[in-house]
């Protein structure tokens, strides 16, 4: 990895990642979509994803599950998503069950650096209202509070 | 999800809740003051407000002339955490497979140079 950075936010409950790796493009992109490789780097720090619970139905309404284990067996989270674009080895995208109806989607895009780098580029959006609206209200008390600790410090 | 979280995005599903809210962000009101934007009664304002309550985003004060209303930001500090949870959740990942790729990449190399090795041994 010769590369990371975290871009700011371009709306609010929008996450965008953007990673470079020195491999080749066709590589990268097998590892979201091979079970094998999936199961090896999906469950994030303190759990882990068992290979038998990974489905993944490689083309549009296809779909993607896997199952995230607690190392320490606290928990289990499982995550269930459907293909709403498939097109390797450049560009995949699926929705989950967000909160209530309401669908997020993810996705995650593969750009060839022409030097057998590729950078992947994750992009989180059609986040809901709902967690909009805290992140924007979120902001708006904490920007007050900060106007609050500026009045004091006069 | 936490039931905590279920009951902050419950309440904040509905827009008059949110204007409620924005509106406090300004400061402590009245539900006469809270209600003076919206061409909605008193009562259907009052229970706008239950729901907040109910949901820890609101406080209300004691008096019971008055009572007025006060923003609580702990329950949407743990909202948007949960957004941060998905930022952290994906940068553990894409940690991870850089791990992944290395191996791969490791494997098939030695595995080339196995095959070259083999490829001279019969020369």
């Amino acid at each position: 990895m010769t590369e990371i950075s975290i871009s700011q936010e371009p709306g609010l409950g929008e996450v965008t990642i953007i990673r470079t790796y020195n491999a080749p493009r066709e590589l990268v992109f097998s590892c979201f979509v091979e079970p094998e490789r999936l199961a090896q780097f999906w469950g994030p720090k303190g759990t882990h994803v068992p290979l038998e619970s990974v489905v993944i139905e490689p083309r549009v309404g296809g779909r993607f599950e896997a199952l995230m284990v607690a190392d320490d067996g606290s928990g289990e989270f499982p995550m269930t998503g459907v293909f709403v674009e498939f097109e390797p080895p450049e560009v995949f995208s699926f929705a989950e069950p967000g909160y209530s109806d309401q669908s997020m989607v993810s996705r995650s895009t593969f750009e060839d650096l022409g030097d057998g780098r590729t950078r992947v580029t994750i992009y989180q959006t059609n986040v809901p209202e709902q967690f909009r609206s805290a992140e924007a209200m979120a902001g708006m008390t904490s920007s007050l509070d900060r106007f609050e600790e500026y009045l004091a410090s006069l | 999800m936490t039931d905590q979280l279920s009951a902050t995005f419950a309440a904040l599903a509905d827009p008059t809740r949110r204007a409620i809210l924005a509106q406090l962000a300004n400061g402590e009101a009245t539900v006469n003051e809270l209600a003076e934007p919206f061409e909605i009664s008193l009562q259907a304002i009052s229970r706008h407000l239950k729901v907040l309550e109910r949901a820890g985003l609101i406080s209300r004060g004691r008096d019971a002339q008055w009572r007025p209303c006060r923003l609580e930001s702990a329950p949407l500090s743990e909202a948007t955490d949960w957004i941060e949870r998905q930022r952290a959740i994906w940068n553990d990942r894409l940690d991870q497979l850089n791990t992944v790729l290395n191996e791969i990449q490791k494997t098939e190399k030695s595995h080339r140079t196995r095959q070259a090795q083999k490829g001279n041994d019969h020369d």
